[in-house]
């Protein structure tokens, strides 16, 4: 990209709380219209049919129409692709409106998984879906459709700005589920190795999950004309050892794809390590072997604010590989939010031109929030935005 | 004969999460979320004892990680930034230490249900080992690490002393960190010597037995320097340490706790393979009491499948008390 510090969204944005209830068949209230009439003008998207049926909505109980679903789902795509073009970012796409959750998305949609039957605590209260692996993963028949084609070919109709699609990655999926199945089937030839045993049903369920999960989906977005596909794998320094997993994983899904642009999204690197290393230097030397295609990584950064020391490791080895990094400058975590902290355009410029420091060249950084924001409230997330571009702006006139 | 028991946090029952979210989202009262605790750490108990296991852990249902009652309750301790519990899709808030910490008890109390569990001796009770406090945390105020690792095991052996004089059977404490660094080769002399200077501290509790539990890594090439610490009891993650380095040893005085149930997947594993495990190592390496244990919490797999893992056990000890 010619311009300097171009900007971009990670990837999801909050459901319209409109939506949401009308979905749950919950009444909608006058805020929640309000807010859809304000946000559809602010950014020149057409509201009347939507607005119609939250009216029809907001006395009453019960189901919508799928109709109306996804005359809902389309208008909350084309907002926010609009909100991101309007907002002056370089690189746009839904912020994920049509999908429930990244990991659910995919998982709901495997043959060969079943359902937890609980919710399994993660972070404090907040728990998830975990998928059960019975059986070897592969997409359902008929599910490229809901899973990436209709969203992608909405977004390719209406864009005016480059898009970028975000797709899971194989590793993030098979970290996040229970591997019954390759556990039980190697069990007869590593039984006596427990570490060796779980490394291999994890290598065998994540290449498994990459041919017959993820692969299918790249493919038949870059049969679409896809211009940059974004890997997510937010689990990236889980497991130490295992991080070589990951790169086959991703290798497997990318192989042989041409003319398209690559790129894998890592957060929450592992700051406590109990190694020498700790964030992103765990992911080296393994990530030199990422197919070269795979060119650019989007960094959660801003919750740690280390720029120089988390983006040392990339400057060290840029004879060896050079990626592109898309910096994430704004925190995105629930804890700023309840502190009603935010960082202000000031720092964002410095964070950038740190980065770009550390790395000695201005042409490698992208500007990105550290992570999608879909946990958090819609205000806050047009305010990140703002200060976000704001920022870009100020660094790139030094 | 071969005890068998659970060891750690159970995982959260679906009307538990409901009651949770329901709270979260205010939409449902807190007071709700903590009759369900309730009620789940009651059926828990009596499934335990139903299962016949030798001794009944308090399923931790208040805690949401394991140093959350130090973080809001002691002096000195805040939580930090968020964390990865290891390599689990688990979080905990990073504890930020200002010591040197003062000593007081039952801080603990408020995140157990004690008066649920059996006062003849046989509940037990979970508190982390004070070496892997440190290493997951951040602490200030001490002139080396031997200190902190010092006052940190004199304030858990206090509260532990506290537990024990509540009618408690047992003591374990968490310790996964020392078999992890093992396992990434990061392990030095330092932290050798730091595990068991805390071990110095709290391994001994009056009126209870005391077990350091070990998972997440592979055990194997610290066997010797584990069974040379001062505590009644060494847990080994049966599902990261091989039989093989296991059967190596002889631990006579010490009591093994064998995690030969792998709590972290919903494979079931063949009970006569357990059995066989377990009698080679009652007949090869003498301990002086074997116990067949789960790796660790069933937390990360959720209420049903900690169900059956517990069916397992019972099952296993059945078979081997044939």
């Amino acid at each position: 990209m010619s311009k300097l510090f171009p900007t971009y969204e990670v990837g999801s944005l909050p459901k319209l709380n409109a939506r949401v209830r009308a979905v749950r068949g919950q009444p909608v209230t006058d805020e929640d219209i309000k807010e859809v009439r304000s946000l559809a003008k602010r950014f020149s998207v057409e509201e009347s049919e939507v607005v119609e049926i939250l009216e029809r909505q907001r006395q009453k109980k019960g189901k919508l129409t799928s109709e109306e679903e996804t005359a809902l789902a389309d208008f909350n795509a084309l907002l926010y692709l609009r909100l991101q073009e309007g907002m002056g970012f370089d690189v746009v796409y839904d912020g994920e409106a049509r999908r429930a959750e990244m990991y659910q998305h995919v998982a709901t949609r495997v043959s060969g998984f079943e359902k937890s039957p609980e919710m399994i605590r993660s972070r404090g209260p907040d728990s998830w879906r975990m998928a059960v692996c019975v059986d070897t993963p592969v997409l359902q028949e008929g599910s490229l459709a809901d899973l990436v084609i209709r969203e992608f070919e909405f977004v390719r109709k209406h864009a005016v700005r480059p898009i970028k699609i975000p797709i899971d990655d194989p590793y993030m999926i098979a970290v996040m589920s229970d591997n019954r199945y390759y556990l039980e089937s190697l069990r007869p030839e590593y039984g006596d190795d427990p570490r060796q045993l779980r490394y291999e049903a994890k290598r065998a369920f994540t290449l498994a999950l990459a041919r017959r999960v993820i692969r299918p989906q790249v493919e038949a977005v870059v049969e679409r004309r896809a211009a940059w596909i974004q890997l997510d794998i937010p689990a990236a320094t889980l497991d130490i050892k295992h991080i070589p997993i990951l790169v086959e994983g991703v290798n497997a899904v990318v192989e042989g794809i041409k003319d398209v642009k690559l790129s894998l999204h890592l957060c929450y690197p592992r700051r406590v390590s109990l190694t020498e290393e700790k964030g992103y230097e765990l992911l080296f030397p393994a990530l030199l072997n990422l197919n070269p295609q795979v060119n650019h990584l989007s960094l959660e950064l801003a919750n740690a604010d280390q720029y120089e020391d988390d983006l040392a490791i990339f400057a060290q080895y840029r004879d060896q590989r050079q990626f592109e990094l898309g910096v994430g400058v704004m925190d995105i975590t629930l804890e700023q939010q309840q502190r009603k902290r935010m960082e202000t355009p000031e720092i964002v410029k410095n964070r950038i031109l740190r980065a770009a420091t550390t790395l000695g060249d201005d042409r490698l950084v992208y500007v990105a929030p550290d992570c999608g924001l879909r946990q958090l409230q819609l205000d806050r997330c047009l305010k990140l935005y703002e200060t976000m571009i704001e920022g870009a702006e100020l660094a790139r006139r030094g | 004969m071969v005890g068998a028991y659970l060891t750690g946090a159970f995982g959260q029952s679906q009307d538990l999460y409901k009651a949770r979210n329901e709270a979260k989202r205010g939409r449902g009262l807190p007071e709700a979320a903590v009759q369900q605790a309730k009620k789940d750490t009651q059926r828990i108990i009596q499934l335990q004892r139903d299962a016949g296991m030798d001794f009944v852990v308090d399923p931790m249902f208040n805690f949401f990680y394991l140093f959350q009652p130090f973080a809001e309750q002691v002096e000195g301790v805040k939580a930090g930034p968020q964390e990865n519990w290891f390599n689990n899709n688990v979080f905990y808030w990073r504890p930020q230490i200002h010591g040197p910490l003062p000593l007081q008890t039952g801080f603990t109390e408020k995140y157990l249900h004690l008066h649920e569990l059996p006062a003849d001796g046989t509940a037990m009770l979970v508190l982390p080992s004070p070496y892997t406090m440190l290493m997951l945390s951040d602490s200030t105020g001490y002139p080396d690490r031997t200190e902190a690792v010092t006052n940190l095991a004199e304030v858990i052996c206090t509260e532990a002393q506290h537990l024990a004089s509540q009618g408690i059977g047992r003591i374990q404490y968490d310790e996964p960190a020392i078999v992890v660094k093992q396992s990434l080769g990061s392990l030095t002399e330092e932290d050798l010597m730091l595990l068991k200077r805390g071990m110095e501290v709290c391994g001994h509790v009056d009126g209870v037995t005391t077990s350091l539990h070990t998972y997440f890594g592979d055990a194997g090439p610290i066997i010797p320097y584990l069974i040379s610490l001062p505590v009644d009891c060494l847990g080994i993650d049966g599902t990261e340490t091989s039989l093989v380095d296991i059967l190596k040893h002889d631990y006579a005085g010490k009591e093994i706790a064998l995690g030969l149930l792998d709590a972290r997947n919903t494979s079931l594993e063949d009970p006569q393979r357990i059995v066989e495990q377990i009698r080679a190592v009652a007949d090869r390496t003498h301990p002086a009491k074997l116990w067949l244990t789960t790796n660790t919490g069933t937390e990360y797999r959720g209420f049903t499948h900690g169900t059956r893992k517990l069916d397992l056990l019972r099952r296993v000890r059945s078979m081997l008390h044939e």
